[in-house]
């Protein structure tokens, strides 16, 4: 790979950087908000990089094409150390000029971003995931819960993540859900066998790749389209038994609406 | 700039039409032509005439060819996007192109900040200093030289290279070899690119830190006590003196961006690989395994060669495996994988690796067991 290749390549990089993230929101796809100002400078120091490098070489080329000759004398210089041609064979001064073949991979991320654009994780990774449902990632210290059920006056309806609904469902033995109204938002994934579909939504503690799938069997209510977003007010259905040993939460659907691209697609 | 002289001064296959050269070279420096070349090369002939005249010298056409290469490739992504946007229907595809991109997008900060501290400090701070600081006695400069490695931010990739060059400044091997395992385990860009990815888990932070630091210090003893002078190849030292420190310091930081930058795409095409393809049950079967899931985490981490900045968001995603076993991955990672195999092959010769890769990997794996029954 050539100085002029791996400039380029920066500066590539840098924009799919910069356009995920400054001119689109496509970055919200792969990463957490608070990620954002990170990236966009990752990618300013990356552009800016390349363009040095870029000028950088074009200006050698310009000093070598005055001092006259210019390439049979570069050519002997180069040629008087071949060791140092390859690779690290000379330790702290390798030669700095070229970059080793799996460079060129660097330029996957840009086709990634600019051909494929890969949209956020969904219904696939549901139902991939089906099997490995376990606990919730975080117990709640001491029995509080970060939700605003408790705040809410009785007979309020109470917006709940899926994620914390579902943390509840499972931890809490005093079931303070139980007859109230709650209002959740997440896509549609088609249930495979049983009643009902699953509302569901991902949740992330940093990208894409470490995304945990939470999601409640609703009943009540037709299956709509897969992977459409839609906001379902209802009632927990209160399992009979331990809440621990429950291994999907059932959610009993009153109302429900379509929601027109959420703006953040995880929890 | 060596990168068009070798490859002009040697006869390029790849250029049927390019005459005779006048410096008939070794074949060897022809095989150092880097991809780039050959494709040039390649684009060259086809587009014979597409240099004008005065653009005569081959390394002005080969960088005119190198422009050309990238308006091409950027031109086929604005038509690959019109067209393949409505093609790419795959869900399991997406789900790939979404985690590669992802592990990518989320390590890219981290790589390019440790890259730049990085060369800051190879541009800025003289070896000398590092001399200084560091005890002549072997046996009492491994501890600090261990110490010392939570100093320096970068990555795996830069600190081959400086590990090289302290040796080469007069410091005990033993010591920079503990350098060299410590630097990119336990430093400060490392341990908040795990806390960031541990949220919530400062356990996971405390035990990556001693368990590295004490594989570190005990790899660098027992090289004080059994390893010998000949197994190492020492590095010839061969920095430009002329240079400014700001040339140093871009220059440093183009390599470092490459070089690690490249295998960090590879790490994350792997790990998204195996996020896809691997059937959960699998992982799951394995993952309940106590020792076994943390060996069958030690290879992967061999295997996958991601970046240490990079590899804690890796780590975290493998939410299936137990504590200890996450930790032996982040352990292990950044002292032995496949591309620092390569890198210290380059550096110190196959005789130097051959032992010093396998007393890691045991030296490691104990410290893990040992730390995770501790801390985890």
């Amino acid at each position: 790979m050539n100085r002029i290749a791996q400039g380029l390549t920066l500066v590539l990089l840098g924009a799919a950087a910069l356009t995920s993230t400054v001119a689109t929101d496509l970055y919200l796809n792969w990463v957490k908000p608070s990620f954002g100002p990170f990236l966009i400078a990752a990618g300013v120091v990356m552009a800016v990089l390349g363009v040095l490098v870029i000028a950088a070489e074009l200006r050698g080329e310009r000093k070598e094409a005055v001092t006259g000759g210019g390439a049979e004398g570069a050519e002997g210089a180069g040629q008087a150390d071949p060791g140092a041609h390859h690779g690290h064979a000379d330790g702290h001064g390798h030669d700095h000029s070229r970059a080793p073949g799996v460079a060129w991979l660097l330029l996957l991320p840009v086709l990634a971003v600019f051909v494929v654009a890969p949209p956020a994780l969904g219904s696939y990774t549901v139902e991939s995931t089906a099997g490995s449902s376990g606990p919730p990632p975080e117990q709640p210290r001491s029995g509080r819960f970060d939700d605003e059920l408790a705040e809410a006056v009785a007979g309020e309806v109470v917006e709940m993540d899926i994620r914390q609904f579902v943390m509840r469902a499972w931890v809490d033995e005093e079931r303070e859900m139980a007859g109230r109204e709650i209002e959740l938002t997440g896509f549609a994934v088609p249930a495979s066998e049983g009643e009902g579909w699953y509302l569901a939504r991902l949740q992330m503690s940093c990208c894409a790749a470490d995304a945990i799938v939470n999601k409640v069997r609703v009943l009540g209510e037709p299956a709509p389209e897969t992977d459409t977003w839609w906001t379902v007010r209802g009632t927990w259905v209160e399992p009979e038994g331990e809440i621990s040993e429950v291994s999907e939460h059932e959610f009993e659907a009153l109302e429900m609406e379509e929601v027109t691209d959420p703006p953040d697609p995880y929890e | 700039m060596p990168d068009r002289t070798t490859s002009d001064a040697a006869p390029d296959p790849a250029e049927p039409g390019f005459g005779p050269a006048p410096d008939p070279a070794p074949a060897s420096t022809t095989s150092t032509a880097s991809l780039g070349d050959t494709l040039v090369g390649g684009w060259d002939d086809r587009g014979g005439e597409l240099p004008p005249e005065d653009w005569g010298r081959d390394g002005g056409r080969r960088r005119t060819g190198t422009v050309w290469l990238f308006a091409l490739f950027i031109t086929l992504m604005a038509v690959g996007h019109a067209w393949l946007s409505d093609q790419l229907t795959s869900q399991a595809f997406l789900a790939w192109a979404t985690i590669f991109t992802a592990i990518s997008f989320q390590a890219l900060p981290f790589l390019v900040f440790g890259v730049a501290l990085s060369a800051a400090l190879t541009a800025f701070v003289p070896t000398s200093v590092y001399q200084r600081l560091i005890p002549s006695r072997p046996s009492r400069a491994v501890p600090v030289a261990g110490v010392s490695g939570a100093l320096l931010p970068g990555c795996e990739c830069a600190s081959v290279p400086i590990a090289g060059s302290l040796m080469k400044g007069g410091v005990a091997p033993a010591a920079a070899l503990t350098f060299l395992l410590a630097a990119p385990a336990i430093n400060p860009i490392v341990m908040i690119a795990t806390a960031v990815a541990f949220a919530g888990q400062p356990e996971m932070v405390l035990a990556r830190f001693t368990a590295s630091l004490l594989t570190a210090v005990v790899v660098g003893w027992v090289w004080v006590r059994f390893g010998r002078a000949d197994w190492l190849r020492l590095p010839s030292h061969a920095h430009t003196p002329g240079d400014s420190r700001w040339k140093v310091f871009r220059e440093s930081m183009l390599h470092d961006t490459m070089h690690a930058g490249g295998y960090l795409v590879v790490g994350g095409l792997a790990a998204a690989t195996l996020n896809v393809m691997v059937p959960r049950e699998w992982l799951l079967t394995v993952a309940g395994l106590p020792v076994v899931s943390v060996l069958v985490l030690a290879v992967l981490a061999i295997l996958l060669s991601i970046c240490s900045e990079a590899d804690a968001f890796v780590a975290v995603s493998l939410t299936d495996f137990s504590p200890t076993a996450k930790l032996a991955f982040m352990v292990i990672g950044p002292m032995i994988d496949l591309k620092l195999i390569a890198m210290q092959a380059g550096v110190f010769g196959w005789r130097f690796v051959a032992r010093f890769a396998p007393l890691c990997l045991l030296v490691g794996l104990l410290s893990t067991f040992l730390i995770g029954g501790l801390v985890l």
